[in-house]
């Protein structure tokens, strides 16, 4: 068919006339192929000019349109209705632009005109290719979803509500209310901000059109206008909201404080808290942040941080029961664990390390002191009977969860006494019998059956006699021979053996001298007890020089200052006897060479530098190995001579038979081998009750992150009371003496409580409507609805950055949400304004523009920091008479119903208004008057003078910035930020509160700052934009989407990822792709992309570019 | 070995600072840092000379630039106002194309051109952030420790605009400085102006300016003060007499150039590190740390 093209050259007034000849511009169109008219008038876009276009169309008969004017961002639906009117189908319209892109941006008119037409030629050779299309229609869903509970969201939840139409409201903190329900007074009416806010709060909670959302995040939008799918992220409140009755008992006895978010760190919450005593919903919630790093590096996963929590209350009972949720040796590891908690604790990374291992010993000799109940046993749920054999920490440990979980569970031990090496490896100085036994004597009260003096020889056997699983834990309790001339003398003694000896007789006789060999734990008690035991001269000979020692550096310090001599960087070649006497050792002096496999440096002999040792009794400490002695010979072994296991299960080569602790490990510390008696006491239950021993092993732990580590006060940790020296000699009395209740009070008040919730159980004791759960998910809901309203609200800007402000350096230098709190007669100081020494401020500086028309920061104004200092100002006098206010400001915007008036007042009130933004902030005194103040230093550009003005307090008023994840939020909803940051309207003069995104809205302050008036205004119009889409109950679907031509597509699925709407889908069956109508959006991204060329971007199209591109070109 | 070309500008060379530029070299070798100093410069283009003829002091600012651009190294100077100048040229004719159009005609009278690709940086930049304090402290030989020194930075090396360091609260010297095993003592006026030129026309002014200084430094525990600009160290150590008689105060503490402390830490001999040229002499100080 011939084209006849229409082009109509708008003058835009003078906008485009005033550089662009639109006349010549109009004649040069005249004269381009297929061209049947062209006309240029003052305003295209008025009636008349549009009149233009649909006359001719009728009369002319023409069948494609070309308008230059503007952006089509303007006018493009203006002109494509005129078409449709007059019977031309919408996509055979198209648009040049000669303002934007001519009029505006070129000062040379003669050139500016030469553009244009060459956008006009481009235009017209392109709608010469243009064809027909049609728009489609989808229904649109009547639900929304309004993100954020601030003001904002609350007042378009409420609107759309009261409309009948159903409302998820989606509130990331637990509370909905926002900033607005911080506030003290609203400006300039002075209302009480809680007031007018609260009832509407109250009405969101009990809307029956509204499902209230909160600690919730939306994760992911998909969908079109009218019809998106929301998946939102409940995050666990570890609180159930339906049986919470809000009354606050959890709260009473949490242990663990942190800083209010409400109250600005003002004042301090609970770690199970309800934000605010308006909160709606007025549930409780629990703030988890992972696993303390103690926790985490604690091989058993013993809950530090809650047992420490509990003692810097004084519930020490509470505390140990902590302790025994989940190993039974308090008294134990609080003696002689080697503490992996310790070293990772984050409050060493300020002082030093919490005294953990103390504290825990702490609460074990509390019960000692005080008296134990006897325990009730536990009820035995199943038949299963288990087998433990070995009665040393991994034995017990295994045994302990096991009869908890309900199984009847014998532990059988060779030796007469129960406690494995804890009972005759280690010194009663260290860990005295009594404290093993107790812990023992209440693992027996539990119901486990400990049978001494009972070796098990045959694991055959215990099968027989109905044990259905077996645990071995029988250590590794053979001493290592050095392998020197002499070694079987007489004299020479193993430690093992005689430190079994010493613990189960009481005494070993000894010569006067005695010389140990060896670096580890096992030499240093060795030696130490032999001194106890009499001996004169005790020596400890180590191959390694002091920073190599195996051994705990204490117990080292402790044994010299008991007297023991060490021989570093010394080692053993021979022992010398005489008449089948031992006389003393022969000795070689070592050197340090390279470092070996243990990342220690390794020693080398030093060629000729023996020397003699004259001693009566060598003890060797040098290590120990496994006996297998006894054990299945079906049982498999490493290299090392250590049983071998599945590492994830400690299942050993025969089924049903577990292994763990220092057989399957070789020598290592006590809480290892507690926690493989967990592990495997865990893998005996899924074993017997026949569930995978593997699946979701191991446990899945999130450290926490970030600890606050700010305006903690350095403190050095608990030091441990010794034993006088004098009166260890000779005896085995405990030479660490234990903390008293207010050293450990004390020292556990300098826990930093890493992961907030301490997991004590505390709360879920006192809860009667047992609301609590400590073990809930995050949860993942989805919802459909037919349009979304973002409101995000803002954040404070972070006033510390701004250094020379002093703030976080200097007391009394507050953010302006901080006065707020302060003001507010609910807040930390009941409302009363103080200095952080609690006496009132006689002079208080407002500091204007923090943050704000800032190059450095933010260069927009923030808009209500004006109008809230002013309202600061008259809070403070209305509060401290007599105050002296001084405002500083760049200038003072107060532009609003009632503002200006404000402003007036407050001159009236006797505020001092000081022209000039404040350079710095210092608390260096120049004069007596400035002395223990601050004083602001600042240009006043009024009088042309440099000020120093001294003042009690400082406020800043902070600029209200985008949220820190508003790009996040940006990408997720898919709508665009201005350069501030902020969400960008659609247009900003005559589409305020929708976006790029149909369907999309955005509201209040995360558009950009507001006030809450502007704030509340928006959200009504964005829930009467909803509210017209609903009604209207369908929306258009653009017409200009992709289309896939399926005799062209080879099946390659190159675009179905590139698609950024996840519009394109595969289809097996014809093995093509697939596009969505409804979530194309046309963004022609497949079409560039598809290799065969099958995807056409209609209104697109290679033919219509391309002629495009010639015409400008020509 | 690291190369640089250095600008040691007029106070070092040949004016009353010659021990920076001799400590500057004598720490650089010790760093394995070659200072090749930049052929034929001349006057930076001076802080006052702005005031008096813009164009004329970018001009002469811009010779060096463009001296310096041939051989494609970084351009380093110990002189803060140097640095300033130096870089102010930099990003003016950057932004402003009537006066670039304008110094590249001088300059192409001079035979010379410049296309603004020279990096000019602080000799506390390239010590602070291209060696490392971690090297720095493993060349320390003295040990230092419980000197307490006052890190004075001055106001224009972390100043205007964006620069290495935070330009209220600077903190690279202060970690050089305890690299070397000495204390950085607080010292809240670190980035303070020492007074300048004024000591000229404003004397009265300058010496209140200089007081402070000496007041805040010794008020926090300072036994010396490094400096590390030559304006700074020739305020606080020339004027420190005056301000004493003006303020009746009896201050007495040495005034070192940064380098001139790196060098001590380093072991290298006080003659080269130009020592004896201090007013305020620093003997007495460094004789109690290190053992000498």
């Amino acid at each position: 068919m011939e084209r006849r093209i229409g082009v109509y050259v708008c003058h835009c007034g003078t906008n485009i006339s005033g550089r662009v000849d639109a006349e010549k511009v109009a004649e040069f169109a005249r004269d381009l192929d297929s061209v049947a008219v062209a006309r240029d008038y003052k305003y295209m876009c008025s009636d008349p000019g549009q009149n233009l276009i649909k006359e001719d169309i009728k009369e002319l008969g023409l069948n494609r349109v070309v308008v230059a004017s503007c952006s089509p961002l303007m006018h493009e639906p203006t002109f494509r209705r005129a078409c449709q009117d007059a019977g031309l189908n919408p996509y055979l319209f198209e648009m040049a632009n000669i303002r934007e892109h001519c009029s505006w941006v070129h000062e040379d008119g003669g050139m500016a005109t030469e553009k244009a037409k060459a956008l006009i030629s481009a235009a017209v050779r392109r709608v010469y290719y243009q064809e027909p299309l049609e728009a489609k229609e989808a229904p649109v869903n009547p639900n929304v979803l309004v993100v954020g509970g601030g003001i904002a969201g609350i007042q378009a939840a409420l609107e759309i509500a009261d409309s009948e139409h159903q409302v998820y409201l989606v509130e990331r903190e637990p509370s909905i209310g926002g900033y607005m329900a911080k506030f003290d007074k609203t400006f300039p009416t002075l209302d009480c901000a809680a007031c007018i806010l609260t009832p509407k709060m109250t009405t969101v909670g009990q809307h029956p059109y509204i499902q209230l959302m909160s600690y919730s995040e939306v994760e992911d939008v998909s969908g079109y206008v009218g019809n998106f799918k929301v998946r939102v992220k409940r995050k666990a409140r570890y609180v159930l909201e339906d049986k919470c009755t809000g009354c606050a008992e959890c709260t009473k006895v949490c242990p663990v404080a942190l800083d209010s978010e409400f109250d600005e760190g003002l004042s301090k919450r609970k770690a199970i808290y309800i934000p605010f005593p308006q909160a709606v919903p007025c549930k409780s919630v629990i703030d988890k942040r992972g696993y303390p790093p103690c926790r985490v590096a604690c091989p058993a996963g013993v809950n530090a941080q809650g047992y420490i929590a509990l003692i810097s209350q004084g519930k020490f009972r509470e505390a140990l029961e902590v302790m025994r949720r989940t190993m039974p040796f308090a008294g134990v590891c609080g003696r002689v664990c080697n503490h992996p908690c310790e070293t990772d604790c984050e409050r060493g990374r300020i002082d030093e390390p919490m005294s953990i291992r103390a504290l825990k010993r702490f609460i074990a000799d509390y019960e000692l002191k005080v008296g134990r109940e006897k325990a009730t046993p536990v009820e035995l749920t199943k038949e299963d009977k288990v087998a433990v054999i070995g009665s040393g920490p991994s034995g017990l440990a295994c045994a302990y969860d096991l009869i908890r979980k309900g199984y009847p569970v014998t532990v059988f031990e060779a030796l007469p006494m129960a406690g494995g090496l804890l009972h005759y490896g280690i010194p009663e100085y260290r860990l005295p019998k009594k404290v093993l036994d107790n812990e023992i004597d209440y693992i027996k009260e539990l119901g486990v059956e400990i049978k001494t003096n009972t070796p098990v020889r045959d694991l055959g056997q215990m099968f027989e006699q109905g044990y259905r699983a077996i645990f071995i834990g029988t250590g590794a309790g053979v001493s290592q021979k050095m392998g020197i001339p002499g070694e079987e003398s007489n004299g020479v003694i193993h430690a093992l053996d005689f430190l079994k000896q010493m613990n189960s007789k009481g005494k070993v006789s000894l010569g006067d001298r005695v010389a140990v060999i060896g670096g580890g734990n096992a030499a240093v008690d060795s030696a130490r007890a032999a001194l106890r035991l009499g001996a004169k001269e005790v020596a400890i000979v180590y191959r390694r020089s002091q920073a190599e020692m195996p051994a705990w550096a204490t117990e080292v310090h402790e044994a010299e200052r008991e007297g023991v001599q060490i021989h570093f960087l010394a080692v053993p070649v021979r022992v010398l006897s005489q008449d089948g006497r031992l006389t003393g050792i022969e000795c070689i002096r070592m050197e340090l060479g390279e470092p070996d496999d243990s990342g220690r440096r390794r020693p080398i002999p030093v060629k000729g530098s023996e020397f003699a040792l004259d001693v009566d009794n060598v003890i060797i400490a040098i290590g120990q190995a496994v006996d297998r002695a006894g054990l299945a010979e079906e049982l498999t072994y490493t290299g090392w001579g250590t049983l071998s296991v599945d590492p994830g299960t400690l299942e050993t080569s025969i089924s049903g038979v577990f292994a763990g602790g220092d057989i399957v490990a070789g020598p290592a510390d006590v809480i290892g081998a507690i926690a493989a008696g967990k592990e495997a006491a865990e893998s005996i239950d899924r074993y017997l009750s026949g569930t995978d021993l593997r699946q979701g092993r191991p446990n899945q732990i999130t450290r926490v992150k970030d600890v606050v580590k700010e305006g903690v006060q350095q403190q050095a940790r608990a030091v441990m009371p010794l034993l006088d020296l004098k009166r260890r000699e000779g005896s085995f009395v405990e030479v660490e003496l234990g903390f008293d209740e207010k050293t450990a009070i004390d020292e556990a008040k300098r826990c930093l409580g890493c992961a907030a919730c301490c997991e004590c159980l505390e709360c879920v004791k006192v809860c009667e409507a047992e609301a609590i759960d400590h073990e809930m998910q995050d949860e993942t809901v989805e919802v459909d609805v037919g349009s979304i309203i973002i409101a995000t609200g803002f954040q404070q800007f972070d006033p510390s950055v701004i250094y020379q402000y002093g703030y976080g350096r200097y007391d009394n230098v507050v953010a302006g949400l901080q006065f707020e709190r302060m003001s507010n007669a609910s807040g930390p100081t009941g409302g009363e304004i103080l200095l952080t020494d609690g006496r009132r401020p006689q002079s208080v500086a407002i500091l204007h523009c923090v943050g704000s028309r800032d190059e450095n920061y933010h260069k927009y104004c923030s808009r209500v920091c004006c109008m809230y200092s002013l309202k600061y100002s008259h809070l403070i006098r209305e509060k401290i008479p007599n105050a002296e206010i001084y405002q500083l400001y760049i200038d003072l915007r107060c532009a609003g119903p009632g503002y200006e008036e404000f402003y007036n007042r407050l001159q009236e009130e006797g505020v001092n208004f000081i022209r000039g933004r404040a350079a710095e902030v210092t608390d260096l005194a120049e004069t007596p008057e400035e002395k223990g103040r601050l004083t602001v230093l600042c240009e006043d550009t009024l009088i042309g003078r440099q000020r120093r003005i001294p003042v009690d307090m400082v406020i800043l008023s902070c600029a209200l910035e985008p949220r820190a994840d508003a790009e996040e939020l940006a990408k997720l909803f898919k709508v665009s930020r201005r350069a501030d940051g902020f969400f960008m309207e659609k247009h900003p003069k005559l589409d305020p509160v929708a976006t790029m995104t149909d369907g999309i809205f955005v509201v209040g302050c995360c558009q950009s700052p507001k006030d809450i008036p502007d704030t509340v205004a928006q959200a009504s119009a964005a829930a009467a934009r909803a509210l017209a889409m609903i009604s209207k109950g369908r929306v258009e679907i653009e017409a200009a989407i992709a289309v896939v031509d399926e005799e062209l597509c080879s099946g390659c699925k190159t675009c179905g990822p590139l698609c950024p709407y996840g519009a394109i889908s595969f289809d097996e069956e014809k093995k093509v792709s697939v596009i969505n109508e409804a979530l194309c959006k046309g963004c022609g991204t497949c079409a560039a992309a598809c290799p065969s060329g099958a995807i056409t971007a209609r209104h697109f199209t290679t033919e219509q570019i391309m002629a495009e591109i010639e015409g400008i070109l020509v | 070995m690291r190369y640089y070309t250095y600008f040691p500008g007029c106070s070092s060379s040949d004016g009353g600072a010659k021990a920076y530029n001799w400590s500057a070299l004598a720490v650089a070798r010790a760093l394995e840092v070659e200072l090749i100093e930049l052929e034929d410069w001349n006057c930076c283009g001076s802080t006052p000379y702005t005031s008096v003829d813009e164009l004329a002091s970018f001009c002469t600012s811009a010779r060096n630039l463009a001296l310096a651009e041939k051989r494609g190294l970084d351009l380093v100077t110990p002189c803060s106002a140097c640095y300033v100048i130096l870089s102010r040229t930099n990003s003016s004719l950057k932004e402003h194309p009537e006066l670039r159009a304008k110094v590249d005609e001088a300059l192409a009278a001079g035979g010379l051109e410049y296309h603004r690709m020279v990096r000019v940086r602080h000799l506390l930049d390239v010590l602070a952030n291209d060696i490392g304090y971690d090297e720095i402290a493993s060349r320390v030989k003295r040990d230092l420790r419980g000197l307490k020194v006052a890190p004075y930075y001055g106001c224009q090396v972390v100043r205007p605009g964006p620069s290495f360091d935070h330009p209220e609260f600077p903190q690279s010297l202060d970690r050089l400085i305890e690299s070397l095993g000495a204390e950085a003592t607080p010292f809240p006026l670190k980035a303070r102006c020492c007074g300048g030129s004024l000591i000229i026309s404003e004397e009265d002014l300058a010496l209140e300016l200089i007081h402070k200084l000496l007041d805040s430094a010794s008020s926090n525990g300072a036994e010396c003060i490094v400096t590390v600009c030559p304006l700074c160290q020739t305020s606080l150590d020339l004027y420190q007499g005056r301000v004493n008689k003006k303020f009746k105060s009896k201050f007495n503490i040495p005034v070192l150039f940064f380098t001139q402390l790196i060098g001590v830490a380093f072991g290298i001999e006080d003659k080269v590190l130009g020592l004896e040229n201090c007013i305020v002499s620093a003997e007495k100080t460094l004789a109690k740390y290190g053992g000498r």
